[in-house]
């Protein structure tokens, strides 16, 4: 099999690996990159779990092919974490316990992560609409659903 | 005090900032990957196999069959007991010359890659006989249907008949019969099942990465199959993204993935991908009752009278029969109801077999159950809840012995005031309330359910509880977690015994390699038992601490206490010794104290470390729940809406009431996916037609409406402790029940709300003609 050179911004840094023409970006980002932090739920675009951020807006790494990664600019869960800690976001999912098994969190994450970083003020119906690819299996989607009315209140004290 | 503190968890973080470690995100050096290869036929018979153009292909390391594996290998073993002998009917690793559902493993293909075993796949030949495929329980039991198994396709025939229930029915005021069907489904956590296995042929050491739920117990089962000292294999759990019952069981793959590292003498991962999952996992539910209940003119209920048949699928595997079992033990519920009798069939067909899924037989039971008193409430004119609380089992006849047995344990609900709890959920909830009948078409209905939840099953656990040199305080486990927030709530149970902070003990889990006993996690049971034999080792702990440090400074015991990680002498505002220094006395080898044992002289050396193995009870503990939900139907087309649901439970003791919450609300999450969108459909040529998620639903964000919760704890189970019961199946496990008796209360009709799930075309089959 041919592999291609491809090189793309990931979490800041620039990165250039060999792919394979069938490659998915979520493979890609996992197996050559170390970045495991984005699921895999169902390899076909349901899930949501493998939700990453491309070039502004949120994308399925599972649906994406590692070459068509050219020249973008990616944010993974990873990135989306501070050095220490947790982000606004984070710090909300764990007070209202918006996740359990934790396995469809990273994708919750960059979801809600792109929704505050074009709205800071969503209302409950835009929440639910930014979520709505995203399936968890534990929570019932209540804890998220509080976690990021809460994000939103907090981010409206701050100005 | 932190039991009962509502906390954030600590495992939180991890898991938020993606750096959780499940077993797709491991890997080692010169590790292969493991496919399988499985059936594409429901039923057939293997002619035969030839995978020599598979072995040619750059990049495969080996294709395994039936063929390779040792010819006394037998079947994998039922790990429970069963009702009668169900061993005709276990599932070798790799099908021998038949196969019986579509998914069951035919081969092991290794190579480099995941996608180069994908095209080997392609290349092996496999001569088929299809025989005709048996999907419906019914037709497998008719005189001529094709025989899947030699022992014949009814595996079981069996109930109770308890008191005299022809008697009852004859002398009955109100008698009312009804059908209820509870569809195939399952637990579809959203990270599939995967292995990754590795094999030191020097040190015949073979570890499995990847393992949960029962680490302990599918570790002597491998041991057994591959005929290795149970010490020689470890099994270890990463983080796993949910189970539900289904997961980490000993399936095919947890026998061939360590099979193919230890012959290959290589690591070998195996991910499963979602498709494989659905055929693979063991599917769930697939029960249908006929219902017979019977009342006097006082709306006392005099008896249940059951049919129950339950769709086993081509085989029987680690859970044997626990679902019609649970069903059947359980069936009478909350009410004090002495005359109950019971058939039930275990029917083998040509589908994926089945297993446990959160509130095993329960769900199913509470819906048949809860739906037919509905329409008797109704055939008497009797208010529903009315009705319900005329048979409550009181607090004064606790324990309930109900006289029938799951699993060969009695079924005994051992504590609880279901009255009062029935009673405050009703006020709860505002089941009196009125309510608007009709809004812009749709019409609205209240329904409600009550039922008890068996928690805390199993003979044992155990666990290891250390303090280093610095005062760090480590649990190690015997029972796992898949999500659950066992890593918070175990940390909780002994800060507040020991007075250190959660933050500073660190919960280990999951792993044959840190106990050496474990039960696992299974049957909501690790906050009742982990819990107790935590709370013991705390204990163990802190006397050992007292009486250390009471031999170093020759202060009676009486006069210390352990608080913030240190022993106190009482009034004193300096501690003495803190717990990490007790932990450096106590090293094995101090010389400070090297002195032969004696009273006066420190116990014993070998660390602050104490091992608590706790024996369970042998009908575990019961919570009494209530449901409540109000729902909006379409009679048009058959829509609903659920606008509010309400679960009101005693669990005795909370240990965090924020998990407990979310064990709740998840909870209902499934049950409402089981009640209105997920079904596991077959063809009438045996084919899986709902496999994968874009034709399986489940609950989005916009499917759960809001879910409030009600948690008492007014009476506190003897048989443990922590006065605890389990909660991670309560919040499913009426879920069907209550919500069909909403539609059915919003519709005025019950035909066709006896069937699950609840989709638009059977609603609309309810609504009765006068209102469409
Ligand atoms: S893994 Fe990409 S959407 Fe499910
Ligand atoms: S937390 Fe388990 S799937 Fe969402």
């Amino acid at each position: 099999m041919t592999l291609h050179q491809v090189s793309f911004t990931v979490n800041g840094k620039k990165v250039s690996v060999e792919v394979e023409p069938r490659q998915t970006l979520a493979d890609v980002l996992r197996g050559q990159l170390g970045l495991t932090g984005t699921h895999l739920g169902c390899e076909h675009g349901v899930c949501g779990a493998c939700t990453i951020i491309v070039n502004g807006e949120p994308a399925r790494g599972c649906l994406m092919l590692g070459v068509q990664a050219e020249g973008a600019e990616i944010l993974t869960v990873e990135g989306a974490s501070p050095d220490e800690g947790l982000s606004l976001i984070q710090e909300a999912l764990r007070e209202f316990h918006g996740l359990q098994c934790g396995f469809c969190t990273p994708g919750m994450v960059m979801a809600l992560h792109h929704l505050f970083s074009v709205n800071t003020s969503p209302t409950e119906e835009e929440i639910k609409e930014a979520i709505s690819g995203q399936l968890c299996r534990c929570t019932g989607y209540q804890g998220i659903v509080n976690a990021a009315k809460a994000v939103a209140q907090r981010l409206q004290a701050q100005q | 005090m932190t039991i009962g503190a509502r906390i954030p968890r600590v495992e939180d973080a991890r898991f938020l900032r993606g750096e959780g470690r499940y077993v797709a995100d491991l890997a080692m050096p010169f590790m292969v990957e493991a496919y399988v290869l499985r059936s594409p036929y429901p039923h057939a018979i293997i002619r035969s196999i030839d995978a020599s153009e598979a072995l040619k292909l750059e990049g495969v390391e080996a294709v395994f069959t039936a063929a390779d594996v040792p010819a006394d290998l037998g079947p994998i073993v039922c790990r429970i007991p069963t009702h009668g002998d169900l061993s005709p009917y276990l599932q070798h690793p790799l099908a021998q010359d038949r196969v019986r559902y579509v998914g069951e493993p035919i081969a092991v293909i290794v190579a480099k890659s995941r996608a180069i075993c994908e095209d080997a796949a392609e290349l092996v030949e496999i001569d088929f006989d299809p025989l005709p495929a048996i999907t419906s329980p019914y037709r497998a039991i008719e005189p001529n249907a094709e025989p899947i198994h030699e022992a014949g396709n009814l595996a079981g025939d069996w109930g109770f008949d308890l008191g005299n229930v022809e008697e009852a029915l004859k002398s009955a005021a109100y008698t009312v019969q009804e059908s209820f069907s509870v569809q195939r489904h399952t637990a579809m956590p959203m990270e599939t099942r995967g292995l990754l296995a590795s094999y030191d042929r020097g040190r015949n050491l073979l570890e499995v990465h990847g393992a949960t739920k029962v680490v302990h117990t599918n570790r002597n089962m491998l041991a057994g199959m591959l005929g290795m000292s149970e010490q020689d294999i470890r099994l270890v759990e990463p983080d796993v993204g949910g189970s539900f019952g289904a997961r980490g069981e000993f399936y095919p793959e947890d026998f061939l993935i360590p099979f193919a590292a230890k012959r290959l003498c290589k690591p070998v991962r195996w991910i499963e991908d979602r498709v494989e999952h659905f055929g693979a996992i063991n599917h769930s539910r697939d029960s249908d009752f006929v219902v017979t209940v019977a009342a006097d003119e006082n709306g006392i209920i005099t008896a249940f009278d059951v049919k129950l048949v339950t769709d086993m699928g081509g085989y029987i595997r680690t859970h044997g029969d626990v679902v019609p079992s649970h069903a059947a033990a359980c069936f009478p519920g909350p009410y004090k109801v002495r005359n109950y009798r019971i058939n039930t069939k275990t029917v083998m067909t040509n589908k994926t077999p089945t297993g446990t899924y959160r509130a095993p037989g329960m769900f199913e039971a509470n819906f048949a159950r809860e739906r037919a008193i509905d329409r008797l409430a109704d055939k008497m004119g009797l208010e529903r809840a009315e009705l319900r609380r005329r048979n409550l089992i009181p607090a004064e006849m606790m324990p309930w012995h109900v006289g029938t047995e799951s699993v060969k344990r009695p079924t005994i609900f051992d504590s609880g005031d279901y009255p009062a709890v029935f009673e405050k959920a009703l006020a709860g909830y505002g089941w009196d309330a009125p309510f608007e009948r009709e809004e812009n078409g749709w019409l609205r209905g209240r329904g409600l359910c009550a039922f008890v939840e068996p928690s805390g099953l199993g003979a044992f656990e155990g666990v290891r509880l250390e303090v280093d040199q610095r005062g760090n305080v480590t649990i190690f486990s015997g029972s796992s977690n898949q999500g659950q927030g066992h890593e918070t709530v175990l940390a909780q149970i002994v800060s507040s015994i020991i007075d250190v902070p959660v933050e500073k003990i660190a919960v280990r889990h999951g792993d044959t390699g840190i106990i050496t006993f474990g039960g696992g996690t299974y049957a909501s049971r690790t906050a009742v038992l982990c819990g107790e034999a935590l709370y013991n080792a705390s204990h163990g702990i802190r006397d050992k601490a007292l009486k250390t440090a009471s031999a170093k400074f020759n202060i009676p015991v009486e006069e210390l206490e352990l608080r913030e990680g240190a022993v106190w002498q009482a009034g004193k505002n300096e501690p003495l010794i803190t717990l990490g220094g007790i932990a450096r006395i106590l090293m094995p080898g101090n010389p400070e104290f090297l002195k032969p044992p004696s009273d006066k002289n420190i116990p014993d050396h070998d660390g602050l470390v104490v091992t608590s193995y706790i024996r369970g009870v042998p009908g575990g503990t019961w919570a009494f729940a209530v449901h409540i939900a109000d729902v909006l139907v379409d009679p048009r087309t058959g829509e609903t809406k659920v606008e509010k649901y309400f679960v009101a439970c005693d669990v005795g003791r909370q240990l965090n009431p924020l998990i407990v919450e979310g064990q709740l609300i998840g909870g209902v999450a499934q049950g409402l996916g089981g009640t209105f969108l997920e079904e596991l459909t077959y063809s009438e040529d045996g084919q899986l037609t709902t496999g994968t998620f874009a034709d399986y639903m489940m609950p989005n964000v916009y499917n759960m409406p809001p879910v409030s919760t009600l948690v008492l704890e007014d009476v506190k189970p003897e048989g443990n402790v922590l006065g605890v019961k389990g909660v991670g199946e309560i919040g499913p496990s009426g879920v069907a029940a209550a919500i069909g008796n909403a539609i059915a209360d919003a519709l005025k009709s019950n035909t066709g709300l006896n069937i699950l799930p609840f989709t638009p075309e059977r609603v609309l089959s309810a609504v009765p003609t006068v209102t469409r």
